[in-house]
């Protein structure tokens, strides 16, 4: 990929070399277009689709995404690979609604869509996830209660309102609480719209509001970090739990200080990969069948059913809950 | 007759970066699929550009935050009701003119709130539009309960943004449409005269005895209406309608309308420029997303080309260049 840094650097000259790329168009391309680019989940499912990349030399393998996050940005991006005449693409979904009608449009033209994080995506072939997300929200919610010892007030976080597994993950979260009366519910579902930053100042907020807080169940890969901050500087490490998904990495400062409790994830770099083996069994005219090996750890027996449209959805079995102890060995 | 710089400048660059990209592409860029594809994006950020367009040109600190929230309020409000109350596969002609007129109606509602505020209670326009603009996302925000409303995907409604005529995209044309006779407007009917000369010089206007707060409410109010008319042409595209649809509009309009040759302290400004600089970033951006480039590239990009725009105003390069071609001199001698 360092020869995509120079065609940045060298903009203007690059034209001419990055024109033969985009001519190709013999059934063998497949774009990823993500949610946002340049922030760590993303950059780590970039891992997943050079690796792909590198295992699949014939294909065209590129991973795209908008520099905001902004859906129409990324319908933008969407709609331009559409028009370059991509074979197919292997999209994150930003606001899987606004893309319904490009996405449409785009399997008219014959385009291979794959979608993930999407499962109530109806214009997509495949939607793939990495687990049932009623599973990982309830298991986010039982680690959270366990840190609780199921008593005291606890919030949720997601990404935006829009952002649908999100919604499941807090409101399997929320079923299971219900098996801790001590387990009070206050100011649910506040957006962060996965940076790091705002979520601080939301969750600083929340802290002043409720002094009294206990847990924090939070859903976008940066939401973790935000409030682990913010937990920290207030000084109530080990008081307030805070279990959510992340990433090891950048949270390795705040599970080690206590400030997070406890991470859950999946591994965007098996997703990218899983992703573009689907894309890559469609192009090829393949069938996914339930039970199938995707080749990609956490996916080498998926379950195969009816998707929100005509399509279908794939789920591994890809959650990981590491904590203070644990996170060593997921380090990415 | 003395050229217009921006006019020039865009053409220029709109051909230009057209020859690129068939360059570039092997001819794909250049494709009927490709150039109906960037024509249908182009409406809804071209409609934003104009309202922030007009109420620069009306001087005094003239701008229009709430393009976009007014845009999305509009397409969420006129989409709930519609929805609510009209089948759209019994009577889908009835259902996409109940949508459209009510995203214009709340549009042109918001707009109007913009410009009465600005003129009667001589609120300044950046602070009025910023509030107005959370107002917008935050009655959108209510009415849909933060979940997207489905306005579906039934012609002629689903046409509007998706459809062509005679190969070109029915929401390209209406833009077009709208383009053409707000010109018109502008430069021919004494709103329009009047609309810049206020922008020009706001104390003079007044002592000339026009009619200020009318003007100012008149043009926050066609703002708001385009903004009703993005709504439309963004609910026929996307299927469904969002509050927090475009955040990044806000910026890009100002940068189109500023692009165009806008002046930011009123009284010049015209829609044609700012049409062909709503075709020089999308094809720029199109572009960009054709040879795979980040994201950010783009962003680099657009605020070089700013930053052009800028140095060919302030330095009259095109006058200057004119200047140096024989048939072009002026048959005065220099001063």
């Amino acid at each position: 990929m360092t020869s995509r840094a120079i065609k940045a650097a060298l903009f203007g000259s690059a034209m001419a070399i990055t024109g033969q790329g985009a001519l190709a168009a013999e059934g063998n391309t497949i774009t990823t277009v993500v949610k946002i680019s340049g922030i760590p989940w993303f950059d780590r499912m970039e891992t997943g689709v050079e690796a792909y990349a590198e295992q699949h030399p014939e294909m065209e393998i590129s991973q795209v995404g908008p520099a905001t996050a902004d859906s129409a940005q990324q319908l933008q991006i969407v709609q331009d690979l559409i028009a370059k005449g991509t074979d197919a693409l292997a999209i994150v979904p930003m606001d899987p609604t606004i893309l319904e009608g490009v996405l449409r449009r785009a399997m008219d033209r014959g385009t291979i869509i794959v979608t993930h994080e999407a499962d109530n995506q109806i214009n997509t072939m495949v939607d793939v996830e990495a687990f049932d997300n009623s599973d990982y929200g309830t298991a986010l919610n039982e680690r959270l209660a366990e840190c609780m010892g199921g008593e005291g007030k606890w919030t949720t976080f997601v990404g935006s309102l829009g952002s649908r597994t999100h919604m499941q993950w807090v409101g399997a979260g929320e079923e299971n609480a219900k098996q801790h009366p001590g387990m009070q519910l206050v100011d649910p579902n506040n957006e962060s719209f996965d940076d790091a930053q705002g979520t601080y100042e939301k969750a600083k907020e929340i802290l002043r509001k409720h002094p009294d807080i206990r847990g924090f169940q939070t859903s976008a890969g940066n939401d973790v970090l935000g409030v682990g901050r913010a937990i920290e500087e207030a000084g109530l490490t080990g008081q307030v739990c805070l279990v959510g998904t992340g990433l090891p990495n950048p949270s390795a400062a705040y599970l080690d200080s206590g400030a997070i409790t406890a991470i859950g994830f999946w591994d965007p770099q098996k997703a990218g990969m899983a992703m573009n083996e689907v894309a890559r069994i469609l192009l090829e005219g393949g069938e996914i069948k339930d039970g199938m090996d995707l080749g990609v750890e956490g996916y080498n027996a998926v379950s195969v059913r009816p998707g929100a449209g005509d399509g279908k959805l794939v789920v591994g079995d890809g959650m990981v809950l590491a904590d203070k102890d644990t996170y060593q060995d997921h380090l990415f | 007759m003395r050229l217009d710089p921006n006019f020039v400048t865009l053409s220029v660059l709109v051909a230009l970066l057209l020859a690129v990209g068939g360059w570039v592409s092997g001819g794909t860029y250049l494709s009927p699929f490709n150039l109906q594809s960037m024509a249908m994006q182009l409406p809804e950020i071209g409609f934003l550009a104009i309202g922030v367009m007009l109420a620069m040109c009306a001087g005094n600190g003239g701008i229009d935050l709430s393009g976009i929230a007014n845009a999305n309020m509009s397409g969420v409000a006129s989409g709930i009701f519609t929805v609510a109350f009209f089948d759209a596969a019994q009577q889908p002609v009835v259902f996409t003119a109940v949508f459209a007129m009510g995203c214009m109606i709340v549009g042109t509602l918001g707009g109007v709130l913009n410009g009465l505020i600005i003129s009667k209670l001589k609120v300044t326009p950046i602070l009025c539009t910023l509030g107005t603009q959370m107002l917008f996302t935050g009655v959108a925000v209510v009415l849909s309960g933060g979940r997207s409303v489905a306005v579906g995907a039934h012609d002629p409604l689903y046409s509007i943004g998706n459809g062509t005529a005679l190969g070109v995209p029915i929401g390209f044309l209406i833009f077009v449409g709208v383009v053409i006779l707000l010109g018109v407007v502008l430069k021919f009917t004494r709103y329009g005269v009047r609309l810049m000369l206020t922008g020009a010089n706001p104390k003079a206007a007044v002592f000339s005895g026009f009619p200020i707060s009318r003007i100012l409410t008149t043009t926050y109010a066609i703002s708001g209406l385009l903004a009703g008319m993005a709504g439309v042409v963004i609910a026929a595209r996307n299927v469904n309608v969002k509050w927090d649809y475009g955040t990044s509009y806000l910026l890009v309009a100002i940068l189109i309308a500023v692009m165009a040759g806008v002046r930011p302290e009123g009284g010049y400004g015209r829609v044609v420029n700012v049409m062909l600089s709503a075709i020089v970033l999308q094809l720029l951006t199109s572009l960009l997303n054709f040879m795979g480039m980040s994201n950010f590239v783009r962003d680099l990009a657009w605020g070089l080309l700013l930053l052009c725009f800028l140095a060919v105003g302030r330095f009259a390069v095109i006058d200057r260049i004119v200047a140096t071609l024989p048939s072009a001199r002026s048959p005065r001698a220099p001063s």
